[in-house]
């Protein structure tokens, strides 16, 4: 780095550092917005949901691949308020479900594994739902990546459930050096899109499903958008360019050419995966290497729907919410925010992401530059360049009644309430 | 950036951010090191503590500390891929390095097990070959 580029570098961030002492737990936010912690870390945590009286849910996820312990599932936890200083004063856990995705949905909780989605109803102001779960949908495959079965629902009845690739790219070995895509990628079938379902009826399989969009790698962050009555979606680009691809690209590349996209998602519509990818610096879909690409080689036009906005490679979006409060300024209404958990392969050039992010909307499409909204969940520099050693992580966003967001980590669970309390 | 650089500007955070920006800037002067950022870095990150989740740790692994053949072997197979394998402990499974030769891969067991397997010892190009006879034929 010149010295030029360090006093660039001081020039442009270090006004945005000064906020960071202990207030707002360390995050930095825009000018106005205040911080309170609502609960320390309730362990694992994935996403959160905020019922109408203020009770707050978050799912855990224990990921079975790291030494997973059924006795070890902590289940949803349940936070409730109870003097009115947004700090958690009961905290409980219930069920057994160990997953993602969580949503309020005409009173009901509804919750998500790898494998199913569930529901729960309450009996009035009750924090622990007495009744046992109901499923929804059951019989997804159990896979060990992109496993998430996260999801969202329109104004009519209907549920949309996010069904990852189990894989990179779809190449006949997966991450394997030099191995080539199998085509056809047989798993677009049953994966790698979006299925949507009825959102109330009991009992239904993945055959129940319409398929409503597909080329989707992994969706974690789905969302309807009532302003444009019309499903958004992020998606995670494909990893390891270089290392598959070692004589097409570099290690640079990798970390910065494949965009995380950011979609108003279109019924029948497809997103390339695993044949393109969106390069951030091309601006244009490409042919994937494992289909022929050599990283200039565009797809064909049409074929495949280009993004909204094309985020930084690898940030991984993981949640996604359509600013309706009242609290914020006007300027934020309508607005999308968007939940980066942060890199890991972008090694060996230098991890990123880890931030929530504000994409200003109207009419839902995009209506200025997206910029940081929350940042500093690291604490400062990654040490080693590794993700194990962040602070936290954001992975969940919620709203509640007051228009208060709320951010859950996924590091320890800690949550998170942000307010405006003005110039 | 140079470290001595580096560390003459540590005096804000903003250049402390700086810093990390570019850890791996300075050219690695090992074999085994250089083979290691190409082949296994990635995954397995700079720091061989692997990231929570995705892909495990190289620091206090049993196959790393342990028999350099069954090690050679190991890596040449990849990882486990059945979902039910308690054994891989991450989201990825590690495809099957057979692209590599024997001494470029000794190089890099030799590194892995120099800097996180607590000296447990080198690998040689010969233990590699003998690996690799172990081995299924490929299908």
């Amino acid at each position: 780095m010149t010295i030029a580029r360090v006093a660039l570098f001081l020039l442009v961030f270090a006004p945005g550092l000064s906020a960071f002492a202990a207030e707002n737990d360390g995050l930095v936010l825009p000018k106005g917005f205040t911080v309170t912690v609502v609960h320390d870390g309730v362990g694992l945590a994935r996403h959160i949901a905020i019922r109408d009286n203020g009770d707050i849910y978050v799912t855990t996820h224990q990921f079975p691949f790291l030494g997973f312990d059924p006795a070890k599932r902590i289940g949803v936890v349940a936070l409730r308020d109870t003097n009115g200083d947004h700090k958690a004063d009961i905290v409980q856990s219930f069920g057994d479900n160990d997953g993602t995705g969580i949503a309020i949905y005409q009173g009901m909780l509804y919750v998500s594994d790898d494998v199913g989605v569930y529901r729960y109803h309450f009996d009035g102001n009750e924090l622990i739902p007495k009744q046992p779960k109901e499923t929804v949908i059951s019989g997804f495959p159990l896979e060990r990546t992109h496993a998430d079965k996260t999801f969202t629902f329109d104004d009519d009845g209907h549920i949309y459930v996010n069904v990852g690739g189990p894989s990179n790219s779809c190449q006949q070995q997966d991450r394997a050096p030099g191995s080539m895509g199998q085509n056809p990628c047989p798993l677009l079938e049953h994966y790698g899109g979006i299925w949507r379902f009825d959102a109330n009826r009991l009992g239904q399989t993945p055959k129940d499903g319409a398929h409503y969009a597909t080329g989707m790698r992994n969706t974690i962050a789905l969302k309807w958008n009532k302003d444009a009555n019309a499903l958004y979606a992020t998606i995670h680009g494909r990893d390891q360019l270089d290392t598959i691809f070692p004589k097409l690209f570099t290690a640079e590349d990798n970390a910065e050419r494949v965009a995380e996209e950011f979609h108003r998602i279109v019924e029948g519509g497809n997103y390339g995966w695993p044949y393109a990818y969106y390069d951030t610096r091309l601006k244009a879909r490409i042919i994937a290497p494992e289909y022929g690409g050599d990283g200039k080689k565009r797809a064909e036009r049409g074929k495949y729907l280009d993004p909204l906005i094309a985020f930084p490679a690898h940030w991984a979006p993981n949640d996604l919410l359509f600013y309706q409060g009242a609290n914020f300024p006007a300027a934020y209404r309508g607005g999308a925010f968007i939940a980066f958990h942060g890199s890991w392969n972008r090694a060996p050039v230098a991890q990123a992401g880890y931030r929530v992010v504000f994409v200003p909307m109207k009419k839902g499409l995009p209506a200025g530059q997206w910029q940081t909204f929350a940042d500093n969940f690291t604490g400062g520099p990654l040490a080693d360049n590794n993700p194990r050693n962040a602070r936290s992580r954001p992975v969940g966003l919620a709203l509640d009644a007051e228009g208060a967001l709320y951010i859950v980590d996924s590091v320890r669970g800690r949550i998170w309430r942000v307010t405006y309390a003005g110039s | 950036m140079s470290a001595v650089r580096c560390a003459g500007a540590l005096s804000s955070l903003a250049l402390l951010a700086a810093c990390a920006s570019e850890p791996e800037a300075r050219a690695p002067a090992d074999p085994g090191q250089a083979a290691y950022a190409a082949n296994c870095l990635a995954c397995h990150q700079a720091d061989g503590r692997g990231v929570p989740g995705f892909q495990p740790p190289l620091v206090g692994s049993a196959w790393v500390h342990g028999d350099p053949k069954a090690l050679a072997a190991f890596v040449l197979t990849g990882g486990f891929s059945s979902v039910t394998r308690k054994e891989s402990a991450s989201e990825n499974v590690m495809p099957p390095f057979t692209q590599l030769d024997d001494a470029t891969l000794a190089t890099i067991l030799s590194y892995v097990r120099a800097k996180f397997g607590e000296n447990s010892g080198p690998v040689s190009a010969e233990e590699v070959t003998a690996a690799r006879t172990l081995l299924p034929p490929a299908h």
